[in-house]
């Protein structure tokens, strides 16, 4: 007995039989779920990467010289190397403020090559072991000890500049020498790539001379509000207070990136829309010229007593077939597009965290639907115009 | 009660601005198992009339009775299942699915048949080895000539035991020998079966061969 033949072997030799014309649109179709899912992949992971990092902070509220909040956020979001600083005495002026419930700063230092460090241009963070809440959970995790004076620990994509494993090496920053003594955890913020000492270091710092930090400077100020209180009033309060600073809470953190984005997401939006009204004319145009030149054939299969049904499913499997082949072409060359490009995109260069396995997946199940869709979309009415058609008419069309 | 009434009907196509009439006011009576031939000139209308009798075009007035009921009064599944169970149609033209090979293009009724599926492999290779295509059956339309295609199209039509043969000039494009070949195979399959077969040709002493035999003059029917 001969292998099935069923309506949907039906549809596929249909496809064989013109596979140029097969070929041509799964390709277009390939190339707009392509670009759907590099656009969808490039919108989510900035997206991602900067709620993720404020997420991360671990703080209500940063507080930072005036005018300093972009710097600050390029390097706490970005990986960006910068150093902005204010006076130390800063700090219990915060403090008073209603709502504050606990505060620690941290000062930016930057080590460049030759001039005072053996490592790369990196951001070296010098922190409050006894106030900080930003860096103990990670450190706790990393040695399970605080830093002692004249060690670091570096983040985990610095520790790829400094060739750190498992191995303890010693490196000079700013003139005084320091034991490397682990790496923290991804913990998806710009601080990955930046190296980690105690304050107490900064002394010998500066009487060294190799940095542009004064005494009773510090560059951040982390605060943590109390249970109940919004820390949006408590950023603002601090703004309208001490005017040598700005407050930004916790969510308005990466505003300006993710106002960029928006402005990007429209024109995306825009762009992505335009190329599937294009594909739905192109799908429209092909059925058309498909249910044309096989009208006779549709007529001749309801002489023998196809039903309406019958000629639907015969096409939407075909046009399905297109879809999912296209789209599934269009998912694997976007993802591979968005990885190869990410490298070539200062944005997405600059932000740490990469599309979990999942968020791809989801990715790839919009855009795979989405594809079948627009090709579903644009076969619709040739379809729906040729199964209504009397028999002998769409025999005799011909 | 006959199997096919057709009562006043009329069939006007228009193209364009122009009306054509193709069928004016007829009213006709088959009886079950009659043999009915239809003679008439290109353009008198017979292809028109037998399709509406067929159910694959509708009349614009006037109403197609098959036992009683009307046929374009049934939703688009009842009406395909007449056309499916009921009814065998041969056009006048190779008719056959270019990709599907001729035991394939025999099952294809059973496709949209009840069961919803193609089945019925052995009954497809014994028609068209009686139609004397047994060595052809998985030949594609394009490896057959006009009248080897023309052979599947009439075992196609029997595949279903349809109760209604319509045939459109069946034995247009075969040689004389093929012609009695296939005339007696519908003959004897008219009395073995008892199903009305009713054909058009220009050939009139085709024609003769049936117990009934009717001619078309611009739209109108009469016997002869």
């Amino acid at each position: 007995m001969p292998s099935t033949f069923t309506l949907q072997s039906l549809a596929l030799r249909n496809l064989k039989r013109k596979p140029l014309r097969t070929l041509v649109l799964i390709t277009s179709i390939g190339l707009l779920v392509s670009a759907f899912v590099f656009v969808l992949s490039f919108v989510r992971r900035v997206d991602s990467a900067v709620r993720t990092a404020s997420d991360r902070l671990g703080a209500d509220v940063i507080v930072v010289p005036s005018g300093s909040r972009g710097a600050a956020e390029d390097i706490l979001l970005e990986n960006r190397v910068k150093s902005f600083y204010m006076d130390k005495s800063l700090i219990d002026r915060v403090r008073q403020i209603k709502g504050v419930d606990a505060l620690t700063s941290q000062t930016y230092l930057v080590s460049i090559t030759g001039q005072c460090c053996d490592v790369p241009e990196t951001v070296v963070v010098a922190f409050n072991q006894d106030t900080d809440f930003i860096i103990k959970p990670w450190l706790q995790k990393a040695i399970g000890r605080p830093l002692h004076k004249g060690e670091a620990i570096v983040g985990s994509e610095s520790s790829l500049n400094i060739s750190l494993g498992l191995t303890e090496v010693d490196s000079h920053l700013f003139g005084n020498m320091f034991k490397m003594v682990g790496v923290l955890e991804k913990t998806g913020s710009g601080l990955d790539t930046a190296i980690f000492i105690d304050e107490s270091n900064i002394d010998d710092i500066l009487r060294k001379g190799k940095t542009s930090l004064k005494k009773d400077q510090i560059s951040i100020i982390f605060v943590k509000v109390k249970k109940g209180v919004d820390p949006s009033k408590v950023a603002g309060d601090i703004g309208d207070s001490i005017v040598e600073v700005n407050a930004v809470a916790r969510k308005d953190i990466g505003r300006n990136i993710l106002g960029t984005l928006k402005e990007l997401n429209r024109i995306f939006f825009v762009t992505v829309v335009l190329a599937s009204i294009l594909s739905i004319f192109l799908v429209w145009a092909v059925f058309s010229a498909i249910t044309n030149e096989r009208a006779w054939e549709i007529g001749i299969m309801r002489a023998v007593g196809a039903r309406e049904v019958h000629v639907s499913r015969l096409f939407l499997f075909e046009v399905i077939s297109i879809g999912v082949a296209g789209s599934i072409v269009g998912v694997a060359c976007g993802t591979a597009v968005a990885v190869m490009l990410a490298k070539n995109f200062m944005l997405l260069k600059k932000v740490s965290t990469d599309l979990a396995l999942v968020e791809r997946a989801v990715i790839a199940l919009i855009s795979l639907l989405a594809g079948t869709g627009i090709c579903v979309a644009g076969a619709l009415f040739p379809i729906r115009r040729l199964k209504k058609m009397e028999p002998l008419l769409a025999i005799r069309k011909d | 009660m006959a199997q096919i009434e057709l009562a006043e009907i009329e069939k006007i196509f228009r193209v364009g601005d122009q009306t054509i009439t193709a069928v004016s006011a007829t009213s006709l009576a088959i009886e079950k198992g009659d043999f009915v031939s239809i003679v008439g000139h290109s353009g008198s209308g017979k292809t028109t009339l037998l399709s509406m009798i067929g159910g694959i075009i509708s009349p614009t007035s006037g109403k197609v009775l098959f036992e009683g009921n009307d046929i374009f009064s049934l939703n688009d599944d009842a009406l395909s299942s007449y056309r499916n169970l009921k009814v065998g149609f041969m056009f006048q033209f190779a008719s056959l699915l270019p990709v599907l090979t001729a035991q394939e293009n025999l099952l294809l009724p059973g496709l949209f048949g009840p069961a919803g599926r193609a089945a019925d492999w052995k009954k497809a290779a014994e028609l068209l080895d009686t139609v004397g295509l047994g060595e052809k059956i998985h030949a594609y339309p394009s490896q057959l000539s006009g009248g080897q295609q023309r052979r599947v199209a009439i075992a196609r039509a029997l595949m279903n035991d349809p109760e209604l043969i319509l045939a459109d000039e069946p034995t247009g494009d075969l040689d004389e020998e093929t012609e009695n070949e296939i005339m007696d195979l519908l003959r004897s399959y008219n009395r073995e079966n008892n199903s009305t077969f009713v054909f058009i040709t220009h050939n009139r002493d085709l024609a003769s061969h049936a117990k009934r035999q009717l001619m078309m003059h611009h739209g109108s029917i009469r016997e002869q």
